[in-house]
């Protein structure tokens, strides 16, 4: 198995005017390929921080980051965004769908950026929302479908590039839990076709679809557990 | 790259289809505004200059100047005095460029028919006087050389002036009494001029024309005349005669100075007329460009709330993998969709507004070619720069608070 993640003493630092937030104070930990990792914790235990540096959407103030054995931290904001289009795909908790844009052209953004041609681009965008099972909704527009429905499409959209790992937020914050259930059950599915999964979550019955948890408390790893 | 730039510019436009209609009419407007008011200038001014040279080809005039009186002195009128028949045909004889000269000498005297008395100005001339003024008669004959020789009283009456005094008779052959000075002079009406409308000298269609040796010899008994009317053989020699003729001026009478003369030429009016209305246009234009550079504001204005308002769209954007590039391009070609639109609805307005005008004003549909090109670039200009600004601000935005702005 090789490793996708590798994080060494991941510091993050914010300044708000004169006072200074350690939001991560010395992470390190390791993501091996087909892995589904949870990282839970309380709010304000830097979760989303963690996250946004993982999602290459920020720079750590310390530490190393590798991601697929490439050291992201010395990328620039335009190889940034080729690493986010190339290696990673996310799912958040408001869905982030482009309201005026149907669901099949939501998803075929991360391959228009890629510079994909149009044809190539069509099949993989329709077999991403068939895996998730809303070809049916291709046509759509965002808010002529449901919660759940929208999500899939997030999904869809996270997986169509063929992502290095799969960065879900709280995915089912803003769902039902049958909904929450049935989306967890899709990540559970794709995860037992190989792809990497990192789920951010606070509660701890999601937390328990994944084979290892990750606790965070004050910006640091209180522990790690593992599951089955 | 483009095309898909291109394709996501238009929707959002078309999904915000007011307020992309309103930011465009601010260049809609500054296009057509400079469109119609440059086509209106030409068109406009090729009028002005048709009727100028209408007045007659390649016309030069000459008239003696008063001259100021010095140390208690009188001003002389010696310098009028010097302009006599002599001297008219001298300047034929010497002036190779110079077709012909024909003297002129206006007295204002009372018309009188039947019942209708009118005060007016009668023109004491020869046959020629019709061609070089590009004159041409309605009615009869114009006076001819033997009408002059002979001191024949004959009159042509102006078009306005022969309604005057005759209504809708026809005054061929009658007869028309002048008062001049106290005196009473008969004239028979030999023709009736066309409608010319008015000039540099007032409106030619309420004179009349009468032989100039009548007006020399029986009316003032004067030796001189007003002023001498040259004809160059050709416009291209215009100029040339021109300074003929003031060569032989300032030889002839003495005058280094130009002291007793002045010399006007179509030409002459025709640079002073263009210079003027070309200026006019100018700053017209200018006035119009104005109000393409405010609705170049109008178009930032917009995209800076349109960013604004997207901002979290950028941050997915971002998040899918768009690079700063792409951002920028997104807006840039949003705002040079908005300008390129608005220019091409501008020509459209300036074209139709210039077509009305031109009716209205009677004057040549004229469309300038090239107001279209500089003012499309110019909006093409104004929504790159414009749309600039908040393409920047757009591309630089943060994913991370881009992604959390509500």
């Amino acid at each position: 198995m090789s490793i996708v993640i590798r994080v060494e003493q991941l510091k993050k630092v914010y300044h708000l005017g004169k006072v200074k937030v350690e939001a991560l104070r010395g992470i390190s930990f390791q993501v091996e390929e087909g892995e589904f990792v949870s990282i839970m914790g309380p709010s304000g235990s830097g979760k989303s921080t963690l996250m946004h540096i993982i999602g290459c959407l920020d720079y750590p103030s310390e530490g190393k980051y590798f991601l697929t054995n490439h050291d992201v931290t010395k990328l620039d904001d335009n190889q940034l965004a080729i690493f986010r289009n190339k290696k990673i795909g996310f799912v958040f908790q408001q869905f982030n769908l482009l309201p005026r844009a149907t669901n099949l052209r939501n998803v075929e953004i991360p391959l228009i950026y890629a510079g994909m041609p149009f044809r190539e681009r069509q099949r993989q965008t329709l077999k991403a929302l068939q895996d998730v099972g809303i070809n049916h909704r291709a046509h759509h527009h965002p808010n002529e479908i449901s919660g759940g429905e929208k999500q899939r499409v997030a999904i869809a959209r996270a997986l169509v590039n063929n992502p290095s790992i799969i960065l879900a937020d709280e995915p089912t914050g803003n769902l039902d839990s049958k909904t929450g259930l049935e989306i967890m059950k899709i990540f559970q599915n794709l995860n037992q076709k190989g792809n990497t999964i990192i789920l951010v979550t606070h509660e701890p019955e999601l937390a328990h679809y994944a084979g290892r948890i990750i606790h965070l408390r004050d910006g640091i790893i209180n522990r790690e557990e593992v599951l089955a | 790259m483009i095309l898909q730039g291109l394709k996501i510019a238009l929707e959002s436009l078309w999904a915000n289809k007011m307020r992309s209609f309103l930011s465009m009419l601010g260049i809609v407007i500054g296009v057509g505004a400079v469109i119609a008011i440059v086509s209106v200038g030409t068109g406009s001014t090729q009028q002005i200059t048709a009727r100028i040279a209408n007045l007659g080809s390649n016309m030069i005039t000459i008239y003696p100047r008063a001259l100021r009186g010095q140390f208690g002195r009188l001003s002389s009128i010696s310098s009028q005095q010097k302009f006599t028949l002599e001297l008219s045909e001298h300047l034929e004889e010497f002036c190779p460029s110079v077709k012909q000269v024909i003297p002129l000498k206006q007295v204002n005297g009372r018309l009188i028919s039947d019942d209708v008395n009118i005060n007016s100005a009668i023109i004491g001339t020869r046959a020629e006087y019709t061609e070089i003024n590009n004159y041409e008669i309605a009615q009869g004959v114009f006076i001819n050389q033997e009408d002059d020789l002979e001191r024949r009283q004959v009159i042509v009456l102006g078009h306005q002036l022969a309604s005057d005094l005759f209504d809708n008779e026809n005054p061929l052959g009658n007869l028309v009494r002048l008062n001049y000075d106290g005196r009473i002079f008969q004239f028979t009406v030999i023709g009736v001029m066309k409608e010319k409308g008015g000039s540099m000298a007032g409106n030619l269609d309420e004179r009349a024309y009468v032989p100039l040796s009548v007006v020399m010899d029986r009316l003032t008994a004067q030796k001189y005349v007003d002023s001498l009317l040259a004809q160059a053989y050709s416009s291209d020699e215009a100029n040339r005669a021109v300074q003929e003729i003031e060569y032989f001026m300032q030889k002839h009478l003495e005058d280094e100075k130009r002291e007793q003369f002045r010399i006007t030429s179509q030409d002459e009016i025709l640079d002073t007329v263009s210079s003027v209305t070309n200026t006019m246009n100018m700053m017209l234009g200018g006035i119009a460009a104005i109000s393409l550079l405010v609705g170049g504001i109008g178009i930032m204005n917009i995209m800076l709330v349109s960013v604004t308002e997207r901002t979290r769209e950028i941050g997915i954007r971002k998040a899918l993998g768009a690079q700063n590039k792409n951002i920028l391009f997104q807006f840039l070609m949003e705002s040079l969709s908005l300008s390129s639109l608005g220019g091409v609805a501008g020509i459209g307005f300036g074209w139709v507004a210039t077509y009305f005008l031109a009716q209205y004003g009677n004057w040549p549909f004229i469309i300038s070619t090239i107001s279209v090109i500089i003012a499309f670039s110019f909006a093409l200009f104004i929504g790159i720069f414009f749309g600039l600004y908040p393409a920047m601000k757009a591309a630089k935005m943060n994913p991370v608070d881009a992604l959390r702005y509500e």
